[in-house]
């Protein structure tokens, strides 16, 4: 189970928004660059289609993969009352032939994207992780080195915080309490929920390169 | 008589006045000191007539008279009660510190008590008042007064000027360094543009709207890069998964005319072959030659009277009793299961549920020659693919949930041996198989499985597999369980030994997804499942649940 909320940054504020986390968070950024593979199983075939996500580690020297499934979100009125997206995910590790074997076991690629961007993970009442990455597509089939931008001027990020289904009112807290943290620059919502851009973020943005100007990142 | 007041009166204003020191008057009135010496007087007075009175009886030796004696007593005690009272408000008055003398404080409280300062204080004293009173202290007390007094308004003075320049440089500092005061917003028309990029981007992420790529564009051309090479074999660049369809088509022309089971182990066959294809070995080609070897007795099974009776008899579970309901169960899942394994649109419609039904009476037949056989192929292929007895006793053990997945994956393995273990699990074979280990190891099951497996710890994982199946395929939630059941065999695909973990692992993988259902569900599906018992009512309560 996890806990995600989406959000929506300017490119011309990522570094702004980089330097804040920093401050925020007391680690350092960690690369991303991951290749996401969205299988799905033919809808025709069965009741429900199932989809799920391969994602390969670009970063590494040696890619990893892992095997991400998403399932359903929270419902209810306490779902509704609570800011952030509280969704069942299941998430492992597996070796490359991953790919293979859900071809041929019947998934088929849906769709593919790629993720170039950094990463921040730390502890904070929960053990949070905020991406800040450009979704970029591939005009060929796996060409992940011409990869171009879906939305150039836009990134998105991403806070995630694994939960149980014990502890889920906490780790909800939480990211919360985080999230306030970056309103000068940016709004966070559930997925399905667009939020736009705050009004103050280019002059947190500015106030904040001002400031950082002079540390080494 | 005036003239003599007068006279007196002047007399005492002789003296020059004393400086009596007094109360504040209205903490004189609040106190009501003369109520209270009045009454102290007269307890004093009425003690005083008692001691009176037993002065005189006691010289004279007479009787007292008790009753006048206690009347007195009792008058003082009135007495005492009123000045009580009256102290009282007095005493609020004031705090008394420490209320008595004893020990601990007798030598302290004469330190407490005066007034005379220690001598290191006294010596900082003198030293500020030097300092106040510079000059001064030969003045009145009245012009040092005044003078303290002037000194204070005009430091007063100069904080205020102080302040004031600071309020103003403050306002001068924040006003030309942020121009002016009023929020920003965001243009109207930015942001119309912002939140179509924001749509944009957040459907392509969270659902990949404008991330698909027609088909004739999903050829591979270019080059793949560096973690997709090994993993998607070049060498077959014909027979791209995605047209999976089209490479079974290719491998089975002969096989397409039987009811279906064959020819869906045929080209499962042969996309197991290609799977294997990286290992270099030429199963692919002995896979469909076996297969061709024994396709006799498959095609019994395929145009028995039961298969053909199953085929069309797919009921829900609400009409049936349990037992059939498990062997419908079995026979929905297997269809699914093989629906979504087989990339085989053609044959969907028609092969299905025959594959389902016919296939599996055959899975009992699986001799140690076959096993041999198994073994033969096993060793070119690719270790992802199950081993030989390993697909046997998932066979067994997985019989309802996975049967399909069995099905696909033994396919995958070898040819007409899995067909006929397949076939063994038509539905009577099911339920009796099913029964027999869920209850006892069943002496059906055994002499199978012993030639089979290496161990006797089969029995354990095979009723963990079951029910693991059990519990992995309410409908709705099937695609979650399918991918658990794919994502947790494509971990089981794993040598023998490590086959029990993995089928645990499964069944945690199928509890964990069991469906989209509330975490209270979740949790109650992770109870431990070791006890078969217990998935019988898990089972059927979720198929309830995702039928409603």
């Amino acid at each position: 189970m996890e806990c995600v909320v989406q959000g929506i940054i300017e490119t011309k504020h990522v570094e702004a928004l980089e330097i804040l986390l920093q401050g925020l968070c007391g680690v350092h950024r960690e690369s991303l660059r991951v290749h996401e593979l969205c299988l799905k199983s033919v809808p025709n075939l069965g009741l429900v289609s199932s989809e799920i996500r391969l994602l390969c580690d670009l970063e590494q020297p040696e890619p990893t993969w892992t095997v991400r499934h998403v399932g359903g979100a929270l419902r209810g009125a306490g779902a509704d009352q609570i800011s952030v997206l509280v969704r069942n995910m299941m998430e492992s590790k597996v070796s490359k032939n991953a790919l293979r074997l859900f071809y041929a076991l019947g998934y088929k690629l849906d769709h593919e994207l790629l993720r170039v961007g950094f990463t921040f993970q730390f502890h904070r009442g929960a053990q949070i992780t905020v991406t800040v990455s450009s979704v970029n597509k591939m005009l060929k089939l796996h060409s992940t080195d011409e990869a171009v931008p879906v939305t150039p001027g836009i990134q998105l990020v991403e806070v995630t915080a694994p939960a149980s289904s014990e502890n889920y009112t906490e780790v909800v807290a939480a990211m919360s309490s985080f999230c306030e943290y970056l309103a000068p620059l940016l709004h966070l919502s559930k997925p399905g929920v667009s939020t736009g851009v705050v009004p103050t973020a280019a002059a947190a943005a500015a106030s904040l390169m001002s400031d950082g100007g002079g540390t080494a990142l | 008589m005036a003239a003599m007041e007068g006279v007196t009166m002047a007399g005492a204003q002789d003296q020059p006045p004393k400086v009596v020191e007094r109360l504040n008057p209205a903490v004189q009135q609040q106190l009501n000191l003369d109520s209270v010496k009045t009454r102290a007087i007269s307890l004093f007075k009425a003690i005083s007539r008692i001691l009176e009175e037993f002065d005189v009886i006691a010289r004279t030796n007479a009787v007292p008279k008790w009753q006048y004696v206690l009347g007195q007593f009792s008058m003082v005690n009135l007495e005492l009660y009123n000045i009580v009272e009256d102290i009282k408000n007095v005493s609020k008055a004031f705090v008394v510190h420490p209320k008595n003398v004893n020990a601990e404080n007798a030598t302290i409280l004469p330190v407490m008590l005066s007034s005379k300062l220690l001598p290191e204080i006294e010596v900082e004293d003198n030293v500020k008042r030097e300092q106040l009173l510079h000059g001064m202290q030969i003045l009145p007390v009245a012009a040092q007064i005044e003078k303290l007094k002037t000194r204070i308004d005009m430091i007063g003075a100069a904080c205020e000027s102080a302040e004031k320049i600071i309020a103003d440089a403050r306002k001068a500092y924040f006003g030309t360094r942020q121009g002016p005061t009023l929020l920003p917003t965001v243009d109207k028309v930015q942001a119309a543009k912002i939140q179509e990029q924001e749509n944009l981007l957040r459907s392509a992420v969270n659902h990949g709207e404008g991330l698909r790529m027609p088909g004739d564009q999903r050829q591979v051309t270019s080059s793949l890069p560096m973690h997709l090479v090994d993993v998607l074999a070049t060498n077959d660049t014909t027979q791209t998964f995605p047209d999976s369809s089209g490479m079974y088509q290719k491998g089975t022309p002969p096989l397409l005319t039987t009811a279906g089971n064959n020819s869906q182990g045929s080209l499962l066959q042969v996309s197991g072959a290609q799977f294997g294809r990286a290992a270099a070995s030429p199963s692919g080609a002995t896979g469909s030659t076996s297969f061709d070897n024994t396709t006799a007795s498959p095609l019994q099974y395929a145009n028995s009277p039961r298969s053909g009776a199953n085929i069309m008899n797919m009921p829900s579970p609400q009409q049936q009793q349990p037992q059939q309901l498990q062997q419908h169960q079995q026979q929905q899942r297997q269809k699914m299961m093989q629906q979504q394994l087989l990339n085989q649109q053609q044959l969907r419609g028609s092969s299905m549920p025959s594959l389902g039904q016919s296939q599996l009476p055959q899975l009992h037949d699986m001799t140690s020659q076959a096993q041999q056989k198994f073994q033969s192929q096993m060793q070119g292929q690719h270790h992802v693919q199950f081993s030989q007895p390993l697909s046997a006793q998932q066979l067994q053990g997985r019989q309802l949930a996975s049967s399909a997945m069995h099905m696909g994956q033994n396919q995958l393995n070898q040819g007409n041996q899995l067909n006929r273990q397949l076939n063994q699990f038509s539905s009577p074979a099911n339920s009796a198989i099913f029964n027999a280990a869920q209850t006892t190891p069943a002496s059906q099951m055994i002499p199978n499985m012993s030639a089979m497996m290496p161990s006797q710890s089969i029995l354990p994982r095979m009723q963990f597999g079951i029910s693991g199946g059990n519990r992995t395929l309410p409908a709705p939630s099937l695609s979650d369980q399918m991918y658990n059941m794919g994502a947790a065999n494509a971990g089981g695909m794993m040598p023998i030994q490590q086959q029990q973990q993995q089928q645990q692992q499964q069944q945690q993988g199928a509890f964990g997804n069991m469906s989209q259902n509330t975490p209270q569900n979740i949790q109650s599906n992770m109870l431990p499942m070791q006890n078969t018992s217990q998935n019988h009512p898990n089972f059927q309560q979720q198929r309830q649940q995702n039928q409603q």
